[in-house]
């Protein structure tokens, strides 16, 4: 691990809150970007990506640093963002109207008068045809297709930030896959 | 001919098949399974990444005061005692003082057929209110910030204040009497109170009442850990809960007191 950020825990496992800040400034975009791909929205990656920083703070001490600080509070904004989604499902009164309710009906026929399928999907209006499917999936589908599917990363790296076996990792990816084809059947019916 | 899964075109398409090569050369031959592969692929390009939204400078600074709002200060380890013996200071400050008035109002008792006793008793009281003073006084300036000082009694000027400290302290009471996991009910309670918690604690900050904001740091600690507890009975969070939630319930109850006195000025 580079210098600095070793300076920066040093000094802020000695007390010093502020030295925290180095550590934040440096990797805050990625867990934001990684938080945001799993929970899908602003406001929440947001807070994932508070929740993440917390955490690794108050475990700081026991981090061992061998391991580079950035891979540790990625992996921890993994599963702190497949939490959050957990318990945003749980209790949808919390936030504002989620996507997946103002989605009816009518957006995939608007949609689907479009020229190509392909392209009526990729659409703008169709944003919240795919929010929709999104949200269709559990949060273990949902955490575990984004961060393979969008942000690359590695099956084993994801098993283990998610605390699950691999397979299971593989499988919750596939079943996501699929759901997502058959919510996008009805606009892209077409193309088969 | 062998047809292939879903789920193996899907694995095929997303590069973790182990058989790539054989369903590669089914494709080639097999109409019906690649419409299915198409199909597939279709799906993981309109599920492509979006843009992630931009954080501004402004935006990292906001995060940053938010976050900084959240940070206890560390010790290793082993200083680990120390520091809870200064959070429960303050508690046994006040037991000490509540002694010493019992002790001067005995004194003051025991005085009181004396007929040389007003000056004396008049003498013993200022000593008490020295005695206090000083035990307030050092408490402050050991713990300008962040310890659990005396709490300031100027009111908040938040009403809703009143009902949300209230609230914190029943959840509290409640959590400390129960035993086991938590049921869903009193998580979900936990969760509410610790997003209205954050914007009270921002709220205290930009008033620049810090007593009340770092009780309500304090707070937001204990609800985290609530809100993310484990479902397994007897965990880290129980015996964080059973160190934290004395001393802040102290401070809670006097907060509330505060602000309710302050209401009905
Ligand atoms: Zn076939």
């Amino acid at each position: 691990m580079e210098k600095a950020e070793k300076e920066a825990i040093r000094r802020v496992v000695a007390g010093d809150r502020d030295a925290y800040r180095v550590l934040m400034d440096r990797h805050y975009a990625a867990v934001f970007r990684i938080s945001f791909r799993i929970t899908g929205n602003e406001a929440d990656a947001e807070e994932a990506a508070q929740e993440s920083f917390l955490r690794a703070y108050n475990k700081l001490p026991e981090f061992r640093q061998d391991a580079a600080f950035g891979t540790w509070v990625t992996r921890i904004a993994m599963n702190t963002a497949m939490n959050l989604v957990e318990r945003r499902n749980r209790d949808l009164s919390v936030y504002a109207p989620r996507v997946s309710d103002e989605v009816g009906e009518g957006t995939v026929q608007v949609a689907s008068h479009r020229a190509g399928p392909e392209r009526a999907l990729l659409d703008m209006e169709t944003a919240t045809l795919r929010h929709a499917a999104m949200a269709s999936l559990t949060p273990m589908e949902r955490t575990a297709f984004t961060l393979r599917h969008m942000e690359e990363v590695g099956m084993a790296e994801i098993a283990e930030a998610l605390g699950v076996p691999v397979n299971s990792a593989k499988q919750a990816v596939f079943r996501a896959v699929a759901k997502l084809r058959r919510a996008l059947e009805p606009v892209a019916g077409g193309m088969r | 001919m062998k047809h292939y899964s879903e789920e193996d075109l899907i694995a095929y398409q997303m590069g973790e098949s182990s058989e790539a090569r054989s369903i590669g050369e089914h494709l080639e031959q097999c109409a019906e399974c690649a419409t299915l592969a198409e199909s597939v692929a279709q799906t993981l390009r309109v599920f492509s990444a979006e843009p992630v939204p931009m954080r501004t400078p402004i935006d990292m600074d906001l995060s940053w005061q938010r976050l900084r709002g959240n940070l206890a200060v560390l010790e290793a380890a082993p200083k680990k005692k120390r520091r809870w013996f200064s959070l429960w200071m303050w508690p046994a400050a006040g037991a000490f003082a509540a002694a010493v008035i019992m002790v001067a109002v005995g004194l003051r008792m025991h005085h009181m057929p004396n007929t040389g006793g007003a000056q004396e008793t008049a003498t013993q009281r200022a000593s008490v209110t020295d005695a206090l003073k000083s035990l307030v006084g050092r408490h402050q300036q050991a713990h300008p910030i962040n310890g659990h000082g005396p709490l300031t009694d100027v009111p908040s000027d938040d009403p809703q204040i009143s009902a949300h400290l209230d609230s914190a302290e029943r959840l509290l009471t409640t959590v400390n009497h129960e035993e086991g996991p938590l049921d869903e009910a009193t998580r979900a309670q936990a969760h509410d109170l610790l997003l209205k918690n954050a914007v009270y604690t921002q709220t205290a900050r930009d008033r620049g009442d810090l007593a009340e904001a770092v009780v309500l740091d304090n707070l937001g600690r204990v609800l985290i850990g609530l809100d993310h507890a484990p479902e397994t009975p007897k965990s880290t969070w129980q015996l964080r809960l059973e160190m934290n939630t004395d001393g802040l319930l102290l401070d809670l109850r006097v907060l509330r007191q505060n602000d309710e006195h302050g209401s009905s000025r």
